[in-house]
């Protein structure tokens, strides 16, 4: 078990959080913004917003700030594919659960790659509502150049 | 929704843009502004994504895009076509084949590949992907979207 580290410790096995918030129509208004989403269920009224999928890809960075306090480590990762499957709409105002799991670790040409996967619950349902999958790289150069 | 929108083989697109400076830094910049939640603007120490000598430090020849961006121009057109309920169940696989770097063009696409009877309505499948202006993929990926 890697958690209470650094990121780049992190190994199967490994659980982050859960962590509990509660989402917020500038999170929602500041992220669209960032990626140039206008669409009005992302930068409307606060009723009408919804969570873009993509925006569960920023909580691994609470729940690496929750599990890692040490920081990113040695190297920055590089993020190579995101999976997410979406059941139900999470709207402003929902407060919501998110846990990470750290389901692989391997190496291929002397990179060390890292597989979360986390999943996003309704806490007033109970209800999973995101499943996504972030798989990354620890390190963009490999063991072999870095050496 | 059109029905021209749910033929397999049709074929859609953003406007090309190219994958500047500032976007890169739009979504730096976004990460702690998201994390602190609280109205205002934060910035972030140097990464791959804004800052070249730390990129090159990683083995970069400059900064590049974060994976995230090109997922979420994907994630945009979806919902330009097939409206704000994807936002609220889809499923969403990229990944990112080659680095997109400053002023690099990129043209986000999408292909429908199938459409099945899903529960009261239609799961309609695609091909989605960003390409550079010589056709050269930099994301690739698919998603099913639920109309």
């Amino acid at each position: 078990m890697a958690t209470g580290g650094v990121v780049s410790d992190l190994d199967k096995g490994d659980v982050l959080g859960p962590v509990e918030y509660t989402l917020s129509p500038f999170v929602v208004r500041e992220y669209s913004h960032a990626v140039e989403m206008h669409h009005p269920c992302f930068q409307g009224r606060e009723g009408d917003l919804v969570m873009p999928p993509t925006l569960i890809h920023l909580d691994k960075l609470r729940l690496y700030k929750d599990a890692c306090p040490g920081g990113t480590g040695p190297s920055a990762r590089i993020h190579f594919e995101y999976d997410v499957e979406v059941f139900e709409p999470v709207r402003v105002g929902d407060r919501l659960s998110v846990r990470g799991d750290i389901t692989d670790r391997y190496q291929k040409n002397g990179r060390d790659y890292v597989v979360l996967q986390m999943e996003l619950t309704n806490v007033a349902t109970g209800r999973l509502v995101v499943r996504y999958v972030d798989r990354v790289i620890l390190a963009y150069r490999s063991a072999e150049k870095a050496a | 929704m059109n029905a021209e929108k749910l033929e397999p083989g049709s074929e859609f697109s953003l406007a090309p843009r190219p994958m500047t400076r500032e976007r890169m830094r739009w979504y730096v910049d976004a990460q702690p502004t998201i994390a602190a939640d609280d109205g205002r603007i934060h910035t972030q120490e140097p990464t791959i994504h804004d800052d070249d000598e730390y990129a090159r430090k990683q083995g970069l020849p400059g900064i590049i895009a974060d994976g995230m961006i090109s997922t979420n121009w994907i994630l945009g057109l979806l919902i330009d076509v097939y409206g704000p309920a994807v936002a609220g169940r889809c499923k969403l696989r990229t990944k990112y084949v080659a680095p997109i770097y400053e002023d690099q063009i990129v043209i986000t696409r999408a292909r429908v590949t199938g459409v099945e009877p899903s529960g009261d309505g239609k799961a309609c499948r695609l091909d989605v992907w960003c390409e550079d202006d010589a056709g050269t993929k930099l994301t690739t990926g698919e998603a099913t979207v639920f109309v």
